[in-house]
């Protein structure tokens, strides 16, 4: 592999006298699924708004792409290639869904000098994007607000699928998603990856962990305590180390 | 249900405050003597216009999922500082420009910049300070209208120049100018808010303020734009008032907040934020303005208008209420 796509150096979070991390330091490869994991406020989230650009880190620094990266807003994340799915969902309810498809990034065309939304040029786009995945969504002017959990959680798969940009950050995606549903959101994580794209994914499920990614790296208590290939490692050991009885690449205690 | 009806039925709901008012003004058509001619109608819309106007910016900040109470002391100051400037007698300072028609702009100019202070003042406090828009703007209702006391010492200023009531007596197609720049604020704020993406993001960002500042919308910039103009709108209503009353006085005003609360309610908009359309927000306007004229014309006692008024707020929260339980039956 080449050069890697994101590299954290030494990442710290401090809130008040709070270390939430404590120095991160771990890359993500182009085309790479990494799989983070770790117990609950293990300060998995925390890093996720950091690269995100929803926080600021208290000290540390990461290289995207070779260079020097700090997104102050998302905004800024946005711009570099830097696309984000919480876990939380992020739709506006109140409006339909080819809105929240484009939120923030409406197509428009002049009228008389001023951007006017050109609606049937996005309703279009997001139809095509909407039947490429398999997802069936009765009108496109529905709004969101209408929609089951399911389908809500599916436009906010299909968005990160569709504008893509260069690293993927998924923050506990399948909360809230049934089987099959989950099934499709894995493929369409691998499917992204072959295009060349960065995924980092936030999960709880060993089991979805194994299934989608190459490297996982386990953060406990505001550190990596292991960053393994999949295929070097097993759940079991993964479990070990989230919970801290061995440390990283440790072989059996003896 | 088949598509078609449930489109027509989703129609009706969207602009359920429009046929409200056309049903208003049929029964009082039929009832009331007199009220069925054109100069009626003018009247309802002539007279609706300084609320009106206040109304758009008012909505803004609230679809916007904020709040501005500060609007009409804003009215009141815009109007306060034009009548100093440009009024003859009273605390006017009688200011001469020539050619006359200058004052038009300066004075207009002079009541959007008052509005636009305040709303800086009120957005930047709101949104650096993560404060309640509730609370700032409150604050603002105060102090803004503290100070149209201490710049006028309590007293008035009357005789606005010529040049500048024109507009409230030239007419055109039977209706003052005045009336006829109330209308083309509804026009004008309806097409940003449905059309471009400055409207579509302030909806959102009252839907859902965490997802389009991650979508890397700017929240904060809108919110102050948003801000800004409902201030803007409020001294452009200041102005109307203005010349409506050829003058200003220390108590210009007073109670239009709440009849204009009362129209944006009336015409769909959700005090929750990201719900609701200028039109919508129009026909309540006109709505409340059509109720006063009936009050009037069957010479009732004006005491009645504010009892109905309040009753009128509360139908409309209770048909809110209930269009949304159809709403979900169609979904």
């Amino acid at each position: 592999m080449s050069e890697p796509l994101l590299v954290l150096d030494n990442v710290a979070k401090n809130y008040g006298a709070i270390q939430a991390l404590r120095g991160i330091s771990f890359s993500i490869g182009r085309g790479e699924v990494v799989a983070l994991l770790g117990d609950n406020g293990a300060g998995k989230s925390t890093l996720v708004k950091i690269i995100a650009g929803g926080l600021e880190p208290t000290s540390g620094r990461m290289l995207f792409e070779g260079k020097e990266f700090l997104a102050r807003s998302p905004a800024e994340a946005k711009a570099a290639g830097i696309e984000t799915v919480y876990q939380d969902l992020s739709l506006c309810t109140n409006v339909d869904v080819v809105a929240n498809f484009f939120m923030g990034r409406e197509i428009t065309r002049k009228v008389l000098g001023v951007p006017v939304l050109d609606e049937r040029a996005m309703e279009a786009v997001v139809g095509k994007a909407l039947a490429n995945a398999g997802t069936r969504i009765p009108s496109l002017r529905t709004k969101v607000e209408h929609l089951s959990g399911g389908q809500r959680q599916a436009i906010e798969l299909n968005r990160f699928v569709h504008w893509g940009g260069k690293l993927v950050l998924l923050d506990e995606p399948f909360a809230a998603l049934g089987v099959e549903q989950t099934r499709r959101g894995l493929d369409m994580i691998r499917q992204v990856a072959r295009q060349g794209i960065g995924v980092v994914i936030i999960t709880h499920i060993m089991q979805q962990a194994f299934q989608v990614a190459d490297r996982i790296v386990v953060i406990r208590q505001g550190v990596v305590a292991g960053d393994v290939a999949r295929n070097k490692t097993s759940p079991d050991a993964v479990i070990n180390m989230i919970t801290g009885e061995t440390l990283a690449g440790a072989g059996p205690a003896g | 249900m088949n598509p078609r009806t449930r489109h027509s039925l989703e129609l009706v709901l969207d602009n359920l405050v429009w046929f409200m008012l056309v049903f208003v003004l049929a029964v009082f058509s039929m009832f009331i003597p007199n009220f069925f001619q054109l100069g009626i109608f003018a009247n309802i819309v002539e007279a609706s216009s300084v609320l009106g106007v206040m109304s758009i910016g008012l909505a803004l900040v609230i679809i916007a999922g904020h709040m501005d109470l500060s609007v009409e002391s804003v009215a009141a100051l815009s109007a306060m500082a034009v009548g100093i400037m440009f009024c003859s007698s009273g605390i006017g300072l009688g200011v001469q420009l020539h050619p006359d028609w200058l004052m038009v702009p300066v004075s207009l100019a002079i009541a959007l910049a008052v509005g636009a202070i305040i709303g800086v003042i009120n957005g930047l406090l709101i949104v650096r300070l993560k404060m309640s828009a509730f609370i700032i703007t409150l604050a603002s209702y105060i102090w803004v209208r503290g100070l149209v006391l201490v710049i006028s010492g309590g007293r008035s200023a009357q005789d606005l120049a010529p040049a500048i009531r024109w507009f409230g007596i030239q007419r055109l197609a039977g209706l003052p100018l005045t009336a006829w720049i109330a209308v083309a604020c509804f026009v004008i704020f309806s097409l940003i808010l449905a059309k471009t993406p400055f409207g579509r993001h302030l909806v959102m960002i009252g839907g859902n303020e965490t997802a389009t500042f991650r979508a890397g919308i700017r929240v904060n910039r809108n919110l102050i734009v948003a801000f800004v103009l409902a201030g803007a709108i409020a001294g452009l209503a200041g102005w109307l008032l203005a010349i409506r009353t050829s003058g200003a006085t220390a108590n210009l005003g007073v109670g239009l907040l709440f009849n204009a609360f009362a129209a944006v309610v009336i015409g769909g908009v959700s005090l929750k934020g990201g719900v609701g359309t200028l039109p919508g927000v129009y026909a309540g306007v006109l709505l409340l303005s059509a109720i006063n004229t009936a009050i009037n014309l069957m010479g009732l006692p004006a005491n009645f208008t504010q009892v109905i008024h309040g009753l009128l707020v509360l139908a409309a929260v209770l048909l809110d209420a209930f269009k949304q339980t159809i709403r979900q039956k169609l979904a």
